[in-house]
């Protein structure tokens, strides 16, 4: 109960100091977090391209999981539509990512159904989070769920959480923690069931845990249990889990194509469910990110970065012009240089990388135009990273930066207008 | 052109379209109903979005005097303020009719939609609480929408007070609901009033149902604009992305209420406040650089790219760095770039770079102590254009050259938006529930007003167009010129040889207007300000009529410490002309021919006139804006005409504090005017009309209660037996309505001298809008009057023809503004005080026109 309390004052509305109360036990950080900080810390060590959170509320583990690199599909799925549309909008992305896009396309996709049904489009997944999520299901429910989330949709990885009701004395009442749960599992409940569900459907299942008990209760367990499933066959080595990745995203969009859209809006039941219910999943809310694998973004974002190196080698080329007369104060003076270290500025570069700048075509000037030639953009190592070589190089920027007449390189004037305004 | 002629060429609003980024709505907003659905709320920073809340700082209209560091709130409370201000019941001439008959009338078509609802449509108001009391506003919501009562009902709700299109069946509606914790919470849903579609509030909510449709078209609010990010225009060569978008609001017109929407662009930068750092370092060097860099940071506004919020930089802390620890709110430390990889995967890459310190905003109802945050400049991206970007022409220009739409562009995207919100299901379905139907966009017939003809010293001419008659009247004599006999050029040993060239084109073509220039004295001096300010200081005696400056760059130190000095120090007219701007090949006629001009009205030359039909008429212009650099000072420009054929002028700046200040500063001017008409005319004006720009949102209650007041005294205080009548209108360069002209199937510019004063107007004022200005590529935007106190009683149609006449009369240009010529000259010279003087030019000057 009274871990519950702490979840739900602090996620739903987001301001847990205005719910004072006392707590027999207090968890730092607050058990909710540790439960999604889990999920998080084994989305980056596995790195997951599709994930997807059933029952994932309103959507908190979601917004704390777009900010990793390696997910590129997003999906939550939650019966209550209210708490989804509620926040559903600020996954849409930021101003920010416009304009530094990610490197992988990311899309977002919520909707609004139960978990226990089938729906192809989460087929196909590399990690399925089912975070407190089973004890709200009734019998019903839970003995359709394995069958539907490990053996219909039987994704690379299941991570399952639920209350340790052995922790449950430790708490003031001993009743269920919330009123919706439908049970709560001993250790040994959750991994007799555990267990036998990854032995029917080929799944090796990990327990584990978060919540330590307090000292001198140390035998009842984590508060919350949870069971890492992953599932058998061709993962010996790490080389061999991503490749299975590729083919699963293979898979998934053979799926997808071979079952059009239409189809599946229309006549689900014809078509995936001949016996199953009458409640479709809908799709509340779905945002795409921008990102470097869209040409647009790419391009902006090559573009800024020849435009600033261009820039700062222009600068760097620039006559230093003195001041003729010192008497004249707009040059701020540093006063005595004891205030603050002077800082160093610039990015910092590896020998390598210094070598391979130095050996690199230099830039040049011809009358008052200032010349860098794309090799030489090519050896720093950000726009490297971007661009392999020259010719994709010039294609991209040709039509927004202007270029030297064989292309070679990228041409500004030597001196412009802001130039002026630096001159003390 | 002459020295300073980018920044006239701005002052004369040519390209309207650069002026329209950004822009701010002068339409009501809602006041305490602010029912945006993310608002800022995660206590622990790292789960929440938050509303991007901005200023107008944020996009290139800095230029309004109004509330730039309030709250939103209480800004939008303000603009709702302007509207319950009803000046026109008070002037019975124009209580029945306020509208014109004559000139042509022109067919127009607005950028204003109908919006439809059934006769007998009504808004019901109602007030929730809850027992017991929930503090949170999220839950309050969270509550009472998941209720199946009000589940598929239209309505807007902001944890307090509730809107429904739909009366509920009992006055008080109780309601219970279970928390997630199992609390059980009471709702009492009470009835407080029944609003009909015309009341005020009804309008907010009417703009927030179309706030809710905007973002359901996948538009991001910033401010109060709608920008569609997918779209963006990018400037590459200055670091700009700009979004299009749409200005939009629902406001009642006359008898109508009406959805307006205007294109939009806002400008965000595609630069790291980091990037910014090692730019400028590069340029400056290490020395003096902290105190460059924090004299270029602090102030601005910048967003951050893992959370979407704006700060402000408050501060730099150069000892702190990201490899240095925190304290997190629980209680641990952490480093930042620890804090930045585990909340949201960021690689922070330079280990060396100092932070950014923001002071936090204080949230509502908390008093504990203001708190700072750290932020890491590679993660800030800067927002808004500086000072430096917007006074830099090349990048001014790319931004008005990508923003610039004809107006069938800008016909095009209003449909496209028309089009968008009626296909998007959600987005109709809004709509609908609310009872409402978007309806046809709006036609109206404006008047086109007969052109004026220019009088020159002995000839009247008919210009071609109005737009630019500088060829109509190349072969005439100005009205009146004085003779300039002693004058001095400085100009370096560099530009000594095309000061020359210059000086024999300028007597040749000062000649052919009538305006004698003797030979100057010509002194070298050294190229830096210093010697510029000791040569004048050196040089200038009180025979001297006027000194010209050849600068050597466009630094603006050379130009604003001789403005400085020969405006106040030693009161002499000055004309500073950029050595470059006289090397321009082929253009040394048209650029003497200018800079003549100037000359002979800075020692109070008249250059030409129109027709002005009043016999004792004084015009006055006032604009006020903020100091650049102590943005607490107020810069009041007033310019009044001295005599009655409006050519000559009296001109004065005051610095105050507040905007009460300003009303008290208007008296001591206007005695000043008064005294100025009397000493030439031995009488008093019978008819004072005032033109006050420079007016923000919500500030039309001052003008009316404090303003009129202080001017009324000030005329009646002169003159015992008869004083003036006296008008005053407010001029806005800026208002929502576009209008357009149809011809071949395609919409166009309507033709100069376009007046509106019917259906896009306010029907508790006495207003007008007035088209004075070409827009050659762009969409013209109209000029908006406001009468609020006229004695003079002239006939609505006499008014508008005055006001275009006024138009005609701006020396800086050979050919019409965008606003009266009073009103462009008191812009013309806050504008040299706000940016260059920052003290009261001396009154000895105040005769002449010598900020031109």
């Amino acid at each position: 109960m009274e871990e519950n309390n702490l979840q739900c004052s602090s996620v739903v509305d987001g301001n847990f100091e205005e719910v004072p109360r006392e707590t027999a036990i207090q968890f730092k950080p607050p058990l909710y977090r540790q439960r999604y900080q889990f999920v998080k810390n084994l989305v980056d060590q596995h790195e997951p391209k599709k994930v997807a959170d059933l029952g994932c509320g309103d959507t908190s583990l979601l917004r704390l999981l777009k900010v990793n690199p390696c997910i590129e599909l997003l999906v939550g799925v939650d019966i209550n539509e209210d708490k989804l549309r509620w926040r559903g909008d600020s996954l849409a992305p930021f101003m920010g990512d416009f304009l530094k896009p990610r490197d992988l396309n990311l899309t977002i996709t919520l909707y609004h159904g139960s978990v226990v049904e089938r729906d192809s489009r989460l087929l196909g997944f590399d990690l399925i989070t089912c975070i407190e999520l089973i004890e709200h299901l009734d019998s019903g429910d839970l003995a359709r769920f394995p069958e539907v989330v490990f053996g219909y949709l039987s994704p690379s990885m299941i991570v399952i959480s639920t209350p340790n009701s052995e922790f449950n004395p430790l708490f003031p009442s001993v009743t269920l923690r919330d009123s919706d749960h439908k049970f709560e599992w001993t250790r040994m409940e959750f991994q007799t069931w555990a267990l036998y569900v990854a032995n029917r459907y080929d799944y090796s299942v990990e327990f584990t845990g978060v919540g330590e008990p307090p000292a001198g209760a140390e035998n009842v367990g984590y508060c919350t249990q949870i069971g890492i499933f992953q599932k058998n066959g061709g993962k010996a080595t790490e080389a061999c889990v991503s490749e299975q990745h590729d083919q699963h995203v293979y898979k998934a969009r053979q799926g997808l194509t071979m079952l059009p859209r239409l189809v599946l809006i229309f006549h689900p039941q014809a078509v995936l469910l001949p016996h199953l219910p009458q409640m479709l999943r809908l799709q509340v809310f779905t945002t795409s990110y921008p990102s470097l694998q869209q040409e647009r973004f790419f391009k902006l974002v090559l573009v800024n970065e020849v435009s600033q190196q261009v820039e700062s080698l222009r600068v760097s080329h620039l006559p230093r012009r003195k001041e003729q007369d010192g008497e004249w104060g707009d040059k701020p003076k540093d006063i005595g240089g004891s205030k603050a270290p002077v800082p160093c500025f610039g990015p910092v570069f590896t020998e390598v990388e210094k070598a391979k700048i130095e050996n690199s075509p230099k830039p040049f000037c011809v009358g008052d135009k200032f010349f860098v030639p794309l090799q030489r953009l090519l050896a720093y190592p950000r726009l490297n990273r971007l661009c392999a070589n020259e010719e994709m190089m010039r294609s991209v920027i040709a039509d927004s930066i202007p270029l030297s007449s064989d292309g070679s390189a990228v041409v500004a004037d030597l001196c412009n207008y802001f130039d002026e305004q630096f001159e003390f | 052109m002459s020295g300073r002629a980018r920044v006239k060429a701005r002052g004369v609003a040519r390209s309207p379209s650069a002026t329209e980024v950004g822009r701010t709505q002068a339409s009501p907003l809602p006041t305490s109903v602010d029912l945006s659905n993310n608002e800022a709320s995660s206590s622990n920073g790292f789960l929440g979005t938050s509303r991007i809340s901005t200023n107008d700082k944020y996009g290139i209209s800095s230029g309004d005097a109004g509330s730039t560091s309030m709250e939103r709130g209480v800004k939008n409370k303000q603009d709702f303020m302007d509207l319950s201000i009803c000046t026109r019941e008070k002037l019975a001439h124009v209580r029945d009719c306020k509208t014109g008959s004559s000139g042509i009338p022109v067919k127009l078509v607005t950028n204003l939609f109908n919006l439809d609802f059934p006769q007998d449509w009504q808004l019901y108001q109602y007030h929730v609480t809850y027992v017991p009391d929930l503090a949170s506003r999220r839950l309050r919501i969270a509550l009472l929408y998941s209720h199946s009562e009000l589940s598929n009902k239209a309505k807007a709700f902001d944890g307090a007070i509730l809107f429904l299109s739909q009366k509920l069946e009992e006055k008080v509606t109780e309601l219970s609901s279970e928390t997630q914790r199992g609390e059980t919470i009471k709702m009492t849903i009470t009835l407080k009033r029944e609003l009909p579609s015309s009341s005020p509030v009804c309008i907010q909510v009417f703009n927030i149902i179309f706030r809710k449709i905007l973002k359901k078209l996948s538009m991001y609010q910033i401010g109060r604009n709608f920008y569609n990010p997918s779209e963006p225009v990018e400037i590459p060569q200055h670091k700009l992305s700009l979004w299009p978008g749409f200005a939009i609001s629902v406001s009642y017109f006359e008898s109508k209420l009406l959805f307006s929407a205007d294109v939009s662009y806002k400008v965000l930068r595609n630069e790291t406040v980091l990037e910014f750092m090692t730019a400028l370092c590069q340029r400056t060097g290490l020395s003096g650089f902290t105190q460059t860099c924090e004299k270029q940071l602090i102030g601005l506004i910048v967003l951050t790219r893992y959370n979407n919020r704006t700060y402000s930089i408050d501060d730099i802390d150069w000892s702190v760095k990201p490899t240095h620890t925190f304290q997190k709110r629980d209680g641990t430390e952490i480093t930042y770039v620890d804090y930045y990889k585990q909340q949201y995967d960021i690689t922070v890459s330079d280990l060396n770079q100092p932070m950014l310190v923001s002071l936090l905003k204080r949230k509502r109802n908390d008093n504990s102590e203001a708190r700072l945050a750290h932020l890491i400049p590679e993660l800030c991206f800067l927002t808004g254009l500086t000072d430096q970007a917007t006074s830099n022409f090349q990048l001014m220009k790319a931004v008005a050259e990508k923003t610039r739409l004809p107006p069938s562009g800008r016909q095009q995207r209003l449909a496209r938006l028309v089009d968008n919100i009626q296909r998007n299901t959600n987005a109709r379905f809004e709509l609908e529930t609310w009872g409402l139907h978007f309806g046809s966009q709006i036609s109206l017939t404006g008047r086109v007003v007969p052109s004026e003809k220019i009088l020159m010293q002995d000839h009247i001419c008919q210009p071609v167009s109005a737009a630019d008659w500088s060829k109509d009247i190349r072969t005439c004599k100005i009205l009146n010129a004085q003779s300039l006999n002693t004058w001095l050029i400085l100009c370096s040993d560099r530009t000594e040889y095309v000061a020359e060239s210059f000086l024999n084109c300028l007597r040749r073509v000062a000649g052919s207007m009538g305006f004698n220039v003797d030979y100057p004295k010509i002194i070298k001096v050294q190229e830096n300000p210093a010697a510029f300010v000791r040569a004048v200081q050196q040089y200038v005696d009180p025979d001297v009529q006027l000194v010209m400056c050849i600068l050597p760059s466009n630094q603006k130190t050379y130009y604003d410490s001789i403005k400085k000095y020969l405006s106040s120090d030693c009161p002499v007219p000055s004309q500073c002309v950029l050595a470059r701007t006289l090397n321009k090949q082929g253009m040394m006629m048209s650029i003497a021919t200018k800079i003549a001009m100037q000359m002979t009205c800075k020692i109070g030359g008249e250059l030409w006139a129109v027709e002005i039909p009043l016999k004792s008429l004084m015009v006055v212009g006032i604009d006020v804006c903020k100091d650049a650099l102590s943005k607490d000072v107020m810069v009041v420009g007033c310019v009044a005409s001295v005599n009655p054929g409006i050519t000559r002028w009296f001109s004065r700046c005051i610095l105050q504090r507040t905007m009460t200040d300003v009303a008290d500063c208007l008296k001591v001017f206007m005695t000043g005017a008064l005294n100025k008409w009397y000493k030439y005319n031995h009488d008093l004006p019978a008819r004072i009309i005032v033109y006050r720009a420079g007016v923000g949102d919500g500030q039309l209650k001052t003008l009316v209660e404090y303003e009129v007041p202080q001017l009324l005294s000030s005329v009646a205080g002169s003159s015992s037996n008869t004083s003036s009548r006296l008008s005053v209108i407010v001029v806005r360069r800026k208002c929502m309505p576009r209008f357009f002209t149809e011809m071949n199937r395609t919409v166009q510019n309507p033709p100069l001298g376009t007046v509106v004063d019917s259906e896009a107007t306010r029907n508790e004022w006495y207003d007008f809008y007035l088209i004075s200005q070409v827009a050659c590529r762009g969409t013209v935007s109209p000029t908006y009057y406001n009468v609020i106190y006229d004695d003079n009683g002239l006939k609505p149609d006499h008014m508008q023809r005055l006001t275009f006449k006024l138009c005609h009369l701006y020396y800086n240009w050979p050919g019409i503004v965008s606003v009266p010529a009073p009103c462009q000259y008191a812009h013309k010279l806050t504008f040299l005080v706000a940016q260059s003087i920052h003290k009261e030019p001396s009154l000895e000057l105040a005769n002449h026109l010598f900020y031109l």
